[in-house]
């Protein structure tokens, strides 16, 4: 059997997470030899006819032609990979969901907003099935790398889902919230390695909420540190308002 | 840091050769395992093992063949998520890591010499099948014996060639239901626990063992005592997620106790006492 | 065994001499006066006078992250069983602390033994370190007597006047003794410091809920379904932090790391919590510990219930680890109030 042939795609994103992609050094070279790259606009310009093994498909969906795209390279993957908070949540990209598409048109494209016909942002498993999912703004490279085993060994890749507060214990830092700045790490699934914690930054919730966040619980904890707890879901929607309305 | 290598850690596997698989439904496979250099598991009916796939990881199976039977043993699994989905891909010839056995089985001391009312619901045929064997093997140290058996559907009902032989043989009481029977199904129709009032039992010289499903005990259980069989003669096998085997991980804890270690098959006498475990 | 003591201005001396055989291990200062164990070099680096760290010693004796076997698949189930150790020293550990490594030694050493723990415990040299007053008042360590020194040592350092009174508890503490020459016999005088510090102690820490040890474990019985349980699951937030810092928990899981190859890789146990919603999961989903407060009332349990049957003490320290890095200010000390206000 030959090596699996793998593509990278992006819709709507800044590539920063193909770019992750490109920057995982010595790895890289490991994983080039263990699959045909057939590809990856951001480090080639050969494409392929052909099917795909398996598809890394950063960004997200905000117009026809971009769903259209996706469906397309839906039809000719073996196994989809949605990578990148825009791919697995809608990301950033999801802020224009809780404004007019009308008024995010013209304030893009001025008169010219006709031109230009948009949807609302959809994360990729809103409309196609999605295999695995890589979270994070941008990808963290060892995660990456965990899926990319997962999907070559053809088992599923289970995100975890309890808060990036476990980590961030686990890596021994000092509270966000003892140093007096909110952080989204406790509602926040893992699986980053605290990355940012452990940089120094708190977490913004790239990666998406965990599956049974305590609303209630987490408005309290909010309150006993005079925080309002309308600043935090603001906070939230920066990466997970496409999330608001489809994620059933 | 230095790495030293140890034996007889508790995690080493045994590797296990797939020697034979039988499909027994879509959903339930059977493997017969033998081990290097022929070696016996040396289990009791009612324990279990942990099986592993490097790469996937590791899941705790009961053993469903009876020890009686010492060139191999027999584990019975349902697909059931990632783990079990791997070992359904695999053929005969390939291997399997093997860790135990495990734990505390059935009563088989006690149930000796007494009269025997075995209790399987769903899926709790496998373990008790090991018991069921076993008192086949050794059929002339117990009483009568009583099986009952309730499924879903007849589709789904397990071992059924085995089945038809307890049914056939005359010193084994063997009747079964099914809660949704197909035009052809001939048997019993309802719950399992519709069955017991019909047995025909002396209660303070019979001991029943139940296994199957979390919800099912209950209700098998207030059955029993109505036919008035003491507590201290019930007994139940408890499923729990036992990770680790050694009593330490954690995860199938039931208050102070280990199922892993101290169960996974307990005496009603103790299960009532704790809240949750059933 | 016996006792010596050390001048303080020879500690710095010590220190060094002990880093120059292998690796010590002592508390750093965090910002926002938290404290964590890391490597040092020198006195200069830690800080003796500190509240208890992020994350307890424990994670020397079993890491966050710890490979059990290293595997090949090239050629069917191939593995070998692998501890991963070094030698380490840890210098100044409080007696809460120390009480909680003791925890884990019962656990570990009872059967079957587990001899990944049992291996690396034995590479830890240990150097407890007494507090004369409390750290905060988070801390419960008087109701469980754990603010004096219950064994679990090499070494055990009382700050007294201008010296250290050094209790040598092992052969192993008994060499460094001798081999650093920085120790001297112990004089009547210190010996009296020592006596009154003590006797200043028993002013201090007194059982902060109006609770005797022998009590507790009934409490907890009594107080099963109580509604201060639906309290605190109303507030947790299931983050696992409690379960992460505490010394004395020990769950964990166990995961496969492949290689990229597919074909080596390491079979790894990483902690868990019992407060994460699947931890008591079993195939086909169901879960034994579904609600948050259940998940609760079996933390608190393990600590001051369970354990009582199962290894005849309480797996509490007293070090309020959990109510300090509680985001949902679950207070251990109020609870257990709460549940005697309750039981009545």
């Amino acid at each position: 059997m030959g090596r699996p042939k793998v593509a990278f795609f992006d819709l709507s994103c800044c590539e920063g997470c193909q770019l992750q992609v490109a920057n995982l050094g010595e790895a890289l070279l490991d994983v080039l030899g263990l699959v045909d790259l057939v590809e990856f606009r951001e480090v080639m310009s050969e494409s392929w006819e052909g099917r795909y093994d398996v598809a890394f498909v950063e960004g997200s969906v905000v117009n026809e032609e971009s769903e259209q795209r996706l469906c397309e390279i839906r039809q000719r993957s073996n196994v989809l990979v949605a990578y990148g908070s825009c791919a697995t949540i809608g990301g950033v990209n999801g802020m224009k969901n809780r404004k007019l598409l009308s008024d995010v048109q013209s304030t893009v494209y001025g008169d010219k907003g006709d031109w230009f016909p948009v949807t609302k942002t959809r994360a990729l498993h809103q409309i196609v099935e999605v295999d695995y999912f890589i979270h994070g703004c941008p990808i963290h490279p060892d995660e990456f790398i965990k899926v990319l085993k997962s999907a070559l060994a053809g088992l599923p890749y289970l995100v975890p889902d309890y808060a990036v507060c476990v980590e961030c214990k686990f890596n021994e830092n000092v509270c966000m919230y003892d140093k007096g700045v909110t952080c989204l790490g406790p509602v926040t699934r893992a699986g980053c390695n605290s990355w940012c914690v452990n940089n120094g930054n708190v977490c913004y919730g790239c990666r998406g909420m965990v599956s049974n966040p305590n609303q209630t619980g987490a408005e309290e904890v909010l309150r006993s540190y005079d925080l309002d707890a309308n600043l935090i879901a603001n906070k939230m929607m920066m990466y997970n308002a496409a999330m608001e309305q489809c994620d059933e | 840091m230095e790495t030293i290598a140890i034996t007889h850690s508790g995690y080493e596997i045994k590797r296990g050769r797939i020697a034979e698989i039988t499909e027994l439904t879509e959903q339930e496979k059977l493997y017969r395992i033998v081990l290097p250099n022929d070696e016996t598991l040396d289990h009791d009916p009612g324990q279990f093992v942990e099986v592993s796939l490097f790469g996937v990881g590791e899941a705790p199976i009961s053993i469903c063949s009876s020890p009686t039977r010492r060139d191999s043993f027999e584990l019975c699994v349902r697909k059931a998520g990632r783990f079990t989905e791997a070992l359904h891909q695999l053929k005969a010839g390939d291997e399997v890591g093997i860790r135990g056995p495990f734990g505390v089985g059935f009563p088989v001391v006690p149930l000796e010499g007494n009269d025997v009312l075995l209790i399987a619901g769903g899926l709790g045929i496998a373990p008790l099948r090991s018991l069921i064997n076993f008192i086949i093997d050794n059929r002339r140290d117990f009483g009568k014996v009583d099986i009952l058996l309730g499924a879903r559907d007849s589709e789904s009902m397990l071992f059924g060639g085995e089945l038809a032989y307890w049914d056939k043989r005359i010193d084994l009481n063997f009747c079964c239901s099914v809660d949704q029977a197909a035009p052809d199904w001939q048997g019993n129709v309802g719950l399992l626990t519709g069955l017991i009032p019909g047995v025909t039992l002396d209660p303070l010289k019979t001991i029943a063992v139940a296994c199957g499903p979390p919800v099912m005990y209950r209700y098998v259980v207030d059955e029993l005592l109505k036919k008035g069989i003491p507590e201290t003669h019930i007994y139940l096998s408890l499923e729990r997620h036992m990770k680790c085997g050694l009593g330490k991980c954690g995860h199938c804890q039931i208050h102070d106790v280990y199922c892993c270690q101290d169960g996974p098959v307990f005496n009603y006498r103790w299960v009532k006492k704790i809240k949750g475990a059933i | 065994m016996t006792q010596a003591l050390i001048r303080k201005e020879k500690l710095a001396e010590l220190v060094t001499f002990l880093a120059s055989r292998q690796k010590v291990v002592g508390p750093v200062p965090l910002s926002n006066g938290q404290f964590k164990f890391a490597e040092v070099s020198s006195l200069a680096e830690m800080a003796l006078d500190y509240i208890p760290t992020i994350l307890p010693p424990k994670k020397y004796f079993m890491p966050q992250h710890e490979t059990l076997l290293k595997y090949d698949v090239a050629k069917g189930q191939q593995m070998e069983a692998v501890v991963e150790v070094e030698e380490l020293t840890l210098f100044g550990v409080h007696t809460c602390d120390l009480a909680g490594i003791q925890c884990l030694n019962v656990v570990f050493s009872d059967r079957p033994k587990d001899l990944h723990y049992m291996i690396r415990k034995n590479h830890i040299t240990l150097i407890g370190l007494e507090c004369s007053d409390y750290c905060d008042s988070y801390a419960n360590c008087g109701m469980l007597r754990n603010h004096l020194p219950k064994g679990g040592y090499d070494l055990f350092f009382s700050e007294l006047e201008d010296c250290y009174m050094v209790d040598i508890s092992t052969h192993k503490g008994e060499s460094l003794v001798e081999e650093s020459g920085l120790f001297e016999p112990v004089v009547f005088e210190v010996e009296k410091q020592l006596q009154t510090l003590r006797k200043a102690k028993k002013k201090i820490f007194k059982s902060e809920v109006p609770i005797r040890y022998q009590d507790i474990p009934r409490l907890f019985d009594e107080t099963f379904d109580s509604d201060v349980w639906k309290r605190l699951g109303e507030k947790c937030l299931s983050c696992g932090n409690c379960t992460n810092v505490c010394p004395t928990c020990y769950c964990f899981d166990i995961l496969d790391e492949p290689e990229l190859d597919l074909s080596k890789g390491r079979r790894i146990r990483v902690w868990d919590s019992c407060q994460h919603e699947n931890f008591a999961k079993i195939a086909g989903n169901e879960s034994f510990r579904e609600e948050r407060f259940d998940r609760k009332r079996h933390r608190f349990n393990r600590k001051f219930r369970y354990p009582m049957l199962r290894y005849k003490r309480i797996f509490c320290t007293g070090c309020g680890r959990c109510s300090r890095t509680c985001m949902a200010k679950i207070d251990l000390k109020e609870t257990i109030n709460a549940l005697m206000e309750e039981r009545g």
